[in-house]
């Protein structure tokens, strides 16, 4: 089997690693098409590696560092974005924090001044601290008025005993309410220096110019010493775990979470390939069987990221008219029983396939995906991860599939969580309704 | 006959640009094809647009436009629904199809090898579909167990309120999806109608943007679009939506965490001139990069009242006037400080001019991101069907930084006390009871 791309045409060659004296990991990748330049910064903090009762500490700290250093106040980040005329956003997970700029090709220097000074400098005014502590809050909230981020928070937290995987990113809100200014100090300074950290450089700009740019502006930065990332091993899940969430809804939500390994363990393209065989598209096993024919279901996926520890596989619907949660979680039961005894069909695999190296390809159009798929795998990999993904894919076979389905997809691994209604809401209720007052 | 058109994404006082040839020929049953080569990755995005959506569909029928788009891809005369999900799926692209207020849309991304697989099955929906009984059906069940889901979020519930007031009797006053009771009532035969009296490569734009070579490409648009036979298309008239003059108001109580805030009223047509100074208005008062905007900054950054907040007039403007939309998401003891804030500032944007700092920096981001919206091809695809339907010209990109540098706080004000209105506006908040 061959995939319909070229694997080399985004092979690790065309990047370009260098390590300055201080550690830095800078991956520059020039793109000419558009007069573009992505700028983003990777550091290897997320909530994994989180303490007790300090949960949420690195995502608030992203927050926090657009909040100002000595040079650029609070504000200047995105004022200069503005007149600019770019772009910055930033985002954290389990693994990494990343923050990214896009610029015109002919100013993007500036996100250079920018990223090396908050790597070091940023100020941690008290009342700035507590300002933005309400705004995390609100963010906090917002999700939890998602069902889904709801249930899935439940259910991750009851999958995981002890690896950090099992907090939710943004932190639980008691922990946020109590964080201080002082430990979200000495978090930023323990995490953010030049070797916990990646640049990543894509676009219509000369390297070698650009390198000389970035070693002006990051050399200076003194070297600190690497701490060892360590992370809690989580133990084998014993049987089955579930749990009920009551929620404000009329909607029957159910999802399901099992323990599987980490990015390029050798049974990790197999999972990546079943996701799709399972979920991907119309011709998938579950849409075809829940959306289709039982009619039970208004969308049904499966997720399977890539991550420094071992993870979770997601498979998640939503129930429709009166379809119950049961009824669901049988069929998927059977569903996977079906691939752990038979595998999939010569047809199912190619087009899983084809579906990888097409998304290879397709989702890498513009300067700022690329960067994110550099700036990611080398965080929680390293590069040589391009070089032979496209080839292990195209490896997988069947008996691949039947093996890690019957192996991680199985019942004593596995975790199900059902979202039910709480009785609490019949419909919205409408008041205060007033016109031409 | 082949028009050869340059068109230049580039504002006159950065460095950078980005320049591509739009080449547009009219098919012999008048589809106009707009073609641009982009030869970054290999591949093609295709964007076949049909000029008529929601907006068009009766009051007792609404959903429908929305319906025929979701079925467009369930069956033709030649292919079942499996079928085209197969044809697809196995060359690893997309196919989509949607429709808004204004019109269905069916597109494609696929690698550069499959283009003839694209263009054919783009074709076949658009000109064959067979909207099968059984999928009308299931079609209905599932639109209506999604409106049952998407309840549970207080900011959607917010958003329908709000387009109730702010349209009256305007058919954006719906949910596109329509409601409850109009799915129920939509048959097949109507879907049948609605895609014979609109679908017609007369009344469509095809655009087609990627890795390949005009004349390699011509020849497959013909052969695959060339059979689709023009027939005239009439719309029904849609009467222009009335500008409230009074002060509307729904509460929606809902126990979530946060309170959900609309406030606006009636906005502006895509093609109205003062598009432009609006948007630098839109960058000053709501929608800037980052928190830079007045609203977010003095709600979220100074006052630590949301995480989401925002105003734009422009953002929504189209065939029909948008919406002038003021946002915010925030714990239900704030609310009304919250309402507090967002009307202080459209007030005071309406009364004081804007400083001369805050327009420069507002112009210089609008022309300085400009280029961001050229970069794939599916967004050229997309500039090319928008600049056609508005009449923008694909000379768009050098005149675009012209109509936004020419802005003066003169008509920053002026623009503002045409049109917003801190008085007759519709306020809707979804959430738990205040205290």
């Amino acid at each position: 089997m061959s995939l319909p791309v070229d694997s080399l045409a985004f092979s690790a060659d065309v990047v370009r690693r260098t390590v300055l004296d201080n550690g830095l990991t800078v991956l520059t990748r020039e793109l000419h098409a558009s007069p573009i330049v992505s700028a983003m910064i990777w550091y290897r903090v997320g909530s994994r590696n989180e303490e007790f009762g300090q949960t949420g500490k690195s995502h608030f700290l992203e927050h926090m560092l657009f909040k100002g250093t000595d040079r650029f106040g609070k504000g200047e980040i995105d004022l200069l974005t503005l007149k600019n005329g770019g772009n910055n956003n930033a985002f954290t997970s389990h693994d990494f924090t990343a923050y990214y700029f896009n610029f015109a090709s002919d100013r993007w220097e500036i996100a250079l001044d920018i990223e090396s000074d908050r790597m070091v400098n940023c100020v941690f005014a008290a009342e700035e601290f507590e300002a933005e502590k309400k705004v995390v809050i609100e963010e906090l909230r917002m999700g939890l008025d998602s069902p889904w981020g709801t249930l899935l928070q439940e259910l991750d937290a009851t999958a995981y005993k002890v690896h950090p995987y099992r907090n939710p990113v943004i932190g639980w809100l008691q922990d946020v309410e109590r964080a201080t200014d002082s430990e979200q100090q000495a978090y930023y300074h323990k995490h953010y220096h030049p070797a916990n950290a990646t640049l990543v450089l894509t676009g219509d700009f000369e390297t070698d110019r650009a390198l000389e740019k970035i070693s002006q502006r990051f050399s200076p930065i003194p070297r600190q010493r690497d701490l060892a990332q360590s992370s809690t091993l989580e133990p084998p899940q014993r049987g089955e775990k579930r749990i009920k969430v009551q929620w404000r809804s009329k909607v029957p939500r159910i999802a399901i979470a099992y323990h599987v390994p980490e990015i390029a363990h050798p049974d990790s393209y197999a999972l990546q390939v079943l996701n799709l065989i399972l979920t991907e598209g119309k011709t998938s096993r579950l849409y075809q069987r829940l959306v289709e024919r039982e009619q039970s279901v208004t969308f049904v996926t499966a997720e399977y990221a890539e991550s420094k520890d071992p993870t979770l596989f997601h498979i998640r619907a939503e129930a429709r008219g009166d379809h119950s949660p049961e009824e669901i979680e049988t069929i998927i039961h059977k569903e996977l029983a079906r691939i752990s005894a038979h595998g999939a069909t010569k047809q199912e695999l190619d087009r899983a396939k084809h579906q990888v190296g097409a998304h290879f390809v397709l989702s890498r159009e513009r300067a700022v995906d690329q960067a994110m798929l550099l700036g990611q795998v080398e965080t929680l990999y390293g590069l040589s991860y391009i070089d032979t993904y496209l080839d292990r894919v195209a490896a997988v076979t069947s008996d691949d599939l039947s093996s890690v389905c019957s192996r991680y997809l199985s019942e004593t691994n596995r975790t199900v969580g059902y979202m039910v209604p709480d009785g609490s809401v019949d419909d919205e209720v409408e008041e205060g309704d007033s016109e031409g007052a | 006959m082949t028009k050869w058109k340059k068109a230049t994404v580039k504002a006159p006082d950065i460095n950078a640009g980005r320049s591509f040839e739009v080449i547009s020929q009219t098919l012999k049953n008048g589809l106009q094809v707009l073609l641009v080569e982009n030869h970054t990755i290999p591949a093609i995005s295709i964007n076949a647009t049909v000029l008529a959506g929601a907006r068009y569909e009766p009051e007792d029928r609404a959903g429908l436009a929305i319906m025929v788009s979701n079925i467009l891809d369930e069956g033709t005369k030649t292919r079942s629904s499996l079928e085209i999900a197969e044809a697809i799926e196995f060359t690893g692209g997309h196919l989509e199809t949607d429709a808004s207020f204004e019109r269905v849309v069916v597109a494609a991304t696929v690698l550069k090898q499959d283009r003839n697989i694209g263009l054919e099955l783009v074709a076949d929906l658009l000109m064959n579909p067979v909207f099968p009984e059984e999928y009308v059906v299931k079609e209905k069940s599932r639109t209506l167990a999604e409106i049952a889901s998407a309840k549970d979020r207080p900011q959607v519930v917010a958003g329908w309120a709000f387009n109730e007031l702010v349209y009256g009797k305007h058919p954006l006053h719906r949910p596109s999806h329509g409601y409850p009771e109009t799915i129920e009532r939509i048959t097949r035969e109507d879907l049948l109608h609605f895609h014979e009296s609109v679908f017609a490569p007369n009344n469509a734009l095809l655009s087609i943007v990627g890795d390949f070579t005009v004349d390699e490409i011509l020849p497959l648009v013909e052969r695959h679009f060339g059979s689709w036979v023009s027939r005239p298309v009439s719309l029904p008239h849609v009467a222009k939506p009335v500008r409230q003059r009074e002060r509307r108001e729904k509460r929606i109580r809902m126990a979530a965490q946060q309170s959900n805030v609309y406030l606006g009223h009636l906005g502006i047509e895509r093609t109205n001139p003062d598009f432009y100074p609006l948007q630098v208005l839109d960058t000053i008062l709501g929608a800037g990069a980052g928190f830079t905007a007045r609203i977010p900054q003095r709600l979220r950054d100074e006052l630590g009242l949301a995480y989401t907040t925002f105003a734009s007039i422009t953002g929504t403007a189209g065939m029909d006037p948008g919406r002038f939309v003021a946002y915010i998401g925030t714990s239900p003891e704030n609310t009304k400080l919250a309402i507090d804030g967002l009307l202080n500032e459209v007030r005071r944007i309406v009364a004081e001019p804007v400083l001369a700092n805050e327009l420069q920096d507002a112009k210089d981001f609008l022309t300085g991101s400009f280029v961001f919206g050229f970069e794939s091809s599916a967004q050229i695809a997309r500039f090319l069907i928008q600049a056609t339907v508005y009449q923008l010209g694909f000379d768009f990109g050098e005149k675009y930084p012209r109509f936004i540098r020419a802005v003066t706080a003169e008509d920053i004000t002026r623009v503002a006390k045409q049109y917003l209105d801190t008085e007759n506006y519709s306020l809707v908040v979804a959430g738990p009871t205040e205290d």
